[in-house]
């Protein structure tokens, strides 16, 4: 979106909160500050200032018209922290006006959304509509222009946005009460292909997939559900990803889950606009399977053991188990929890013979804690990995570790001033000690949020 | 002459489909827009008040809404078929906290006062990520697929 027609956006939907009988603004102001020392590198202090801002605006004339509005803006009061080299930037998450009608479960929303029907997590700038239909059915679909975020080589700009011209999607669904839900969605991301460009490129960013998704519910104890996704781009239909998950619950107290997910990497990352990063011309495949148990030993104290091993046709099998342990005060005045996980690569091959082996095994554990007396709340969190010395990754750093405190006044319902001291080490800067401030401000109608 | 007819013909099998469409519109009264009651802090089991029904709307059991530590990892699959009841309890800008396209820092960071919330990426995770990359490149896609990866772009050019 071009920064003219964002800022008539911005307007149109501020000036719709004028007419909001019920309007609520909330925000988080932060500072952060730390100093960096790299070998070779000049020293460095960061200080970046950052401010998130958002507004709902509800009964704008009538009952059931609402504005959403979400973004942010940072700046750096001393050097440039942002990789990209810019000292500032913002970005609207989303901002956009909602009609919900009163029956059927209807809504309209337009502007800029994020629209996840069974396919694909997508920003738009555009129209969504869904509605509930008799027997059972309901329907859904939206339309617009994708959201760019300028991630591509500058080169190849003009391309991805010829390609990325128009993006809609849509999901048909059923629904039984108390059995389950199947849905049928499709996604379209560009209707103009790399072939249809002045010089073709060999680079797509086009995308056509084709979902279905289901959910069986019969009863409290049993639920399983997922989705299979085919790439439909190409002149035969290929199987993008499979990814089903099962829960059985034995009682008020164990919860027991299994999941299956596999990924072809040639589909499923088809028209990323990160080519070299994921690299969908390897064919590779990804397949994985785990299960958890979740034990509520107490009404305070909750156990959860996981495991999972995952198998990429490049690099073979890894193996990850842990487990953790959670306290909840009944009041929820404390809060904590112990974990540990170990991580097993030893099967994983060796592709390269020109480059150092890299070992992925390491152990990981983490304590935290949380606890709230009158309008202070204080935290405090550690978290160690320990890996293999050897692997060229850590240039010699084995122990990679970060602790950060926070304590925190409720000044009253709405407000609330926060301070984090993080103190951490890691292969790029040793012994670093970070500070953040943060102010949290609620004013307004709300009672729901980002809480 | 032709061309009137033609346009007559169309708008009256555009009226017809508007018509049939909207008695196809379900006639049920719509899901409560927020919840009636304001939750505590802490993960809600739905269940726990609202026993052997289904939610109106999603037509499932409460259960299957119940924040369990799979809930919380997997709860994609319930975004996807039933915004609308995340909706009730939770507004656009809860989502945002780790999905917001383009984001100013890791969530783990923003968050950083909150350790119970399952925020993705604490610790060092520079380090982390060439790990979990190797692993599983799809969890990453997810979001930065096609999303905010500009940090991503400065390295993997």
């Amino acid at each position: 979106m071009k920064p003219r027609t964002q800022v008539v956006l911005l307007a149109t939907l501020m000036t719709a909160t004028a007419w909001g009988q019920e309007v609520s603004l909330y925000g988080t102001t932060m500072a952060q500050m730390w100093k960096q020392e790299t070998p070779g590198f000049d020293k460095n202090t960061f200080t970046p200032a950052t401010q998130y801002l958002g507004i709902d605006a509800t009964k704008l004339g009538t009952d059931n018209l609402s504005l959403h509005l979400f973004g942010w803006g940072r700046t750096d009061l001393s050097d440039v922290s942002n990789f990209d080299g810019s000292k500032s930037g913002g970005y609207l998450n989303y901002g956009y006006l909602q009609y919900r009608f009163d029956q059927a479960n209807a809504e309209i929303k337009a502007g800029r959304f994020t629209a996840n029907q069974a396919t694909g997590f997508e920003q738009v700038d555009g129209v969504s509509v869904r509605t509930d239909l008799r027997g059972g059915f309901s329907i859904s679909a939206f339309g617009g222009k994708p959201v760019y975020y300028k991630t591509v080589d500058p080169r190849n700009q003009a391309d991805y946005e010829f390609q990325r011209d128009f993006i809609m999607g849509t999901r048909l669904a059923w629904r039984m009460p108390k059995v389950g839900e199947i849905g049928l969605s499709y996604v379209q991301d560009g209707t103009k292909a790399a072939k249809d460009l002045d010089i073709p490129s060999p680079v797509d960013y086009t995308r056509k997939m084709l979902g279905a998704d289901f959910h069986l519910a019969p009863a409290s104890a049993f639920d399983l559900r997922g989705r299979t996704v085919f790439n439909v781009a190409n002149e035969r239909t290929n199987t993008a990803e499979h990814d089903y998950t099962a829960t059985v619950k034995l009682g008020d107290q164990v919860t027991m889950t299994g999941n299956y997910a596999m990924r072809n990497f040639n589909y499923y990352f088809a028209g990323t606009n990160l080519p070299s990063l994921f690299r969908q011309d390897e064919n590779d495949k990804f397949r994985g399977f785990g299960g958890s148990i979740t034990w509520n030993a107490s009404t305070v104290v909750q156990l959860v053991g996981d495991y999972r091993h995952m198998h990429r046709e490049t690099f073979g099998d890894v193996n990850r188990a842990g487990g953790e342990v959670r306290w909840t005060a009944s009041d929820k005045s404390f809060l904590g929890g112990v974990s540990g996980h170990w991580v097993n690569a030893a099967n994983t091959r060796f592709v390269d013979p020109a480059t150092p082996y890299r070992s992925l095994s390491h152990k990981e554990a983490r304590v935290w804690a949380m606890a709230t007396q009158g309008k202070l709340i204080a935290s405090l969190d550690a978290i160690l990995q320990r890996y293999d010395s050897e692997n060229p990754y850590l240039v010699g750093v084995r122990n990679v570790y970060e602790v950060v405190g926070s304590l925190g006044y409720q000044a009253t319902t709405n407000v609330k001033v926060s301070g984090d001291i993080s103190y951490g080490s890691t292969p790029v800067a040793r012994h670093e000690t970070r500070g953040l401030l943060r102010a949290e401000y609620r004013f307004g109608f709300a009672k729901k949020g980002g809480r | 002459m032709a061309r009137k007819s033609i346009l007559q013909i169309v708008g009256i099998v555009l009226g017809l489909c508007v018509l049939t469409a909207c008695s196809l519109i379900s006639p049920e009264a719509s899901f409560a827009a927020t919840h009636p009651q304001e939750l505590g802090a802490g993960r809600p089991i739905c269940s726990e008040c609202h026993s052997n029904d289904v939610a109106k709307g999603a037509l499932k059991p409460y259960a299957s809404f119940d924040h369990t530590p799979t809930f919380v990892k997997d709860h994609r699959f319930q975004a996807n078929q039933d915004a609308n009841t995340c909706a009730s309890c939770h507004a656009q800008s809860f989502c945002a906290d780790c999905h917001g396209g383009k984001v100013p820092m890791k969530p783990a960071t923003r968050l950083s006062d909150r350790p119970d919330r399952a925020t993705p990426h604490r610790g060092d995770f520079m380090t982390q990520h060439r790990i979990e990359g190797k692993m599983d490149p799809s969890s990453c896609y997810a979001c930065h697929g096609r999303a905010n990866n500009e940090k991503c772009a400065a390295c993997h050019r």
